[in-house]
């Protein structure tokens, strides 16, 4: 049973994750990867789950903590991504594109970090310039401000976001550390229920709030998993 | 014809950190760029912004970590000289559209002659790649390089007249480095700039499939170690001796960016009263209130009047304010602000106070406009065009910009990488990337490194000047 918002394990977190949510997973390079959460929602039964994932350029899909673990399962149905696909990935995406299984949807880096950031802080949509005149304005309205083009992007909202916190106290702040930052704090802010993984937890007071990262008012639930 | 030597990757990458500029913003994309910065002298002065999030001037080949945890757009560990900073994803994209970056690298499949680009994952499947920030970084730099092959292994050339398959970025290439030439962008299109050692003119030119014509002022590549000008490093230069000499060259008309909340906390009284000094008309003020600590008198001690907007009104300086609070909470006790509106001296652009944060957040992350859903059905959206999105009403708001902002922090560095106290915060953070020069007043400037890379909360990137409030400064009058 969970005390507050802290939940005994990864699997208790993720109880009520349902077939065809929208999932927001953090991690960059390795870093920030919420591999506990990763690992318990890879055991669950729910398949037609749309994952956001944008790990760099980094063989990240192949390992067995992975999400690679979630599209070799079957359980994913679409990929939202900048980096759906590397040279040396291990073919797990490539493979289930190919095939049909997987649908992927490409958005550069910074414009999924803006979708996400509009559907966090409830905004209905961004005008930017990111991608005018190429292959992701295509199909999207575009509108001239000021001189600049730009292109109309929605929110991208979500039901769960995963995130890999350093330190989260009780009620939910949370800190993150080095490039393990990266996605998390806006896929916190964008997702109906927040879970952090967090290798340390602390009662209330054990951070500074002068360095809080993600304000416990966007994160639902945590999770102490330590550094093995 | 026995062909001349091409260039390895890390002469390449050499030639690359060549343009750089001391001082510079660099953005690397994933692949190739990533081998730029270990071809800097260690202690330049160039800061990168890596696709994972870090920014900062970067130590290679150093066994000291400053900090453990950081890592390059390609995952391999990195350390930084002291001064660093680590951004989120979000943050990233606000400095790249926010034109931030002086100059991105990228690696890239194909350039055609007017600077279109696919990027180099989608060489072997078009539609299944990751494009990571390159199409972000093509977007907001003010130059791009594109680092490539000349020709594919194949033999086919990757300077085309037009790319193969669907564009990552358009007209965005000003500088391609290849393994055998440079080439630029001119109005008539490319120009062949440079050769590799060994390799004359027209035999790049038979391996170049677009058109290019040579500069009459064709040179030889020099792929030699970095030039010393990236060595010179100039830590205090954003340092200025007062708020006077940090505002010298604000002009008549200007746009300014004063941040605080209501009461004396978070407020720039120094500069304040500096941007009284200086004397500057016709300005507009963007700002919460249009100063009402002088008349709430919170945390003010009795006898004594705070020092806020007021002192720009009553020396009129100013012809409109954007703010969410101009008036004072008390009729009987009105604002100069408000005594200068009912003179008809003073225009006011009224916007609530989350819209205002959310439009300066805009200004600085290079949004142009958003729909929020604050205000709908009020005078404020009156004239504003309103859209119902995924069954919800919203109104589009544009972003706001300045050409001035004046914040007050709590401790700087010298790179001007700043940290707030307490609810001081307030505005400053999303006003300082908002505003061509930004300003930051400050109690204390540290050393690079004496503030957490962690805990910074604007980057240096975002602040042209700083000045120490003067220990004798009271910010009441």
């Amino acid at each position: 049973m969970p005390r507050g918002k802290v939940y005994a394990t990864c699997d208790n977190a993720l109880v009520d994750i349902a077939d065809g949510d929208t999932v927001l997973i953090g991690g960059f390079a390795g870093f920030g990867v919420p591999r506990g959460l990763i690992a318990a929602l890879g055991q669950k039964l729910v398949r037609g789950l749309t994952c956001v994932y944008s790990p760099g350029s980094w063989p990240e899909y192949a390992k067995p903590s992975g999400i690679g673990q979630l599209v070799a399962n079957g359980q994913v149905e679409k990929l939202i991504s900048a980096w759906p696909f590397t040279q040396d990935n291990g073919g797990i995406v490539k493979n289930a594109w190919q095939s049909g299984d997987l649908e992927i949807e490409i958005v550069p880096q910074g414009t999924l970090a803006e979708r996400l950031r509009a559907a966090g802080a409830g905004l209905g949509g961004v005008f930017i310039p990111t991608g005018v005149g190429t292959r992701f304005a295509e199909g999207k309205e575009t509108r001239t401000f000021d001189q600049d083009e730009c292109i109309f992007e929605l929110p991208l909202k979500a039901d769960f976001a995963l995130v890999k916190a350093h330190t989260a106290d009780t009620l939910g702040n949370v800190i993150y550390r080095g490039s393990g930052r990266n996605l998390g704090p806006v896929m916190a802010m964008a997702a109906n229920v927040s879970i952090a993984e967090a290798a340390r937890l602390c009662e209330p007071g054990g951070i500074d709030p002068e360095t809080v990262i993600s304000s416990g008012i966007f994160v639902n639930r945590v999770v102490h998993v330590p550094k093995s | 014809m026995l062909e001349a030597k091409r260039l390895d990757n890390n002469a390449q990458a050499r030639r690359v950190a060549r343009e750089l500029q001391p001082g510079a913003t660099v953005a690397l994309g994933s692949g190739l760029p990533s081998l730029v910065p270990q071809e800097l002298p260690p202690d330049t002065s160039v800061q990168f912004l890596t696709e994972s999030g870090m920014l900062g001037s970067l130590v290679l080949g150093v066994g000291s970590l400053v900090h453990s945890g950081f890592v390059d757009s390609n995952g391999s560990p990195i350390s930084f000289q002291p001064g660093a900073s680590v951004n989120s994803t979000v943050d990233l994209a606000a400095m790249l559209r926010g034109g931030q970056v002086d100059t991105a690298i990228i690696q890239v499949s194909q350039v055609s002659r007017v600077g279109d680009f696919t990027h180099w994952t989608s060489a072997e499947t078009p539609d299944l790649f990751g494009p990571g920030f390159s199409v972000d970084l093509a977007a907001g730099a003010k130059r791009v390089i594109a680092l490539m092959p000349h020709v594919n292994e194949d033999g086919s050339s990757n300077v085309v007249p037009e790319c193969s398959t669907p564009i990552d970025g358009a007209g965005c290439i000003d500088l391609i480095v290849t393994d055998i030439a440079v080439m630029g962008m001119s109005a008539s299109g490319l120009e062949l700039l440079e050769v590799a050692p060994g390799w004359r003119a027209d035999d790049v030119i038979a391996l170049t499939h677009a058109q290019v014509a040579i500069s009459p002022d064709l040179m030889e590549m020099n792929c030699d170690s970095s030039p010393l000008n990236a060595r010179v490093r100039k830590p205090s230069e954003k340092l200025f001796a007062s708020g006077l000499d940090a505002l010298s060259d604000l002009p008549n008309g200007a746009v300014v960016m004063i941040d605080g909340f209501a009461g004396p906390g978070g407020t720039p009284h120094y500069l304040l009263t500096s941007l009284r000094d200086h004397g500057a008309k016709n300005l507009t003020i963007i700002s919460n209130t249009a100063g009402i600590a002088r008349v709430v008198n919170f945390g003010t001690p009795l006898g004594k009047q705070a020092i806020d907007h007021t002192v720009l009104f009553d020396n009129q300086q100013v012809k409109k304010a954007i703010a969410s609070y101009p008036v004072s909470p008390s009729a009987s006790r009105p604002t100069a602000f408000e005594l200068a509106y009912r003179r008809g001296e003073v225009e006011l652009e009224l916007v609530p106070q989350g819209t205002l944060a959310e439009r300066l957040r805009a200004g600085g992350a290079g949004v142009a406009a958003f729909y929020t859903p604050t205000g709908v059905g009020t005078l404020i959206s009156e004239g504003k065009e309103t859209r119902v999105i995924d069954g919800k009403e919203y109104v589009l708001e544009e972003a706001l910009r300045a050409d001035f902002c004046i914040i007050r922090g709590h401790q700087a560095d010298t790179l001007g990488n700043v940290v707030y106290k307490g609810t001081s915060r307030n505005f400053n953070s999303v006003m300082a990337p908002a505003a061509a020069i930004t300003v930051v007043e400050v109690d204390e400037v540290v050393e690079p490194g004496q503030l957490d890379p962690e805990a910074i909360i604007t980057p240096g990137i975002h602040v042209n000047r700083i000045v120490i409030r003067p220990i004798d400064f009271s910010p009441y009058e």
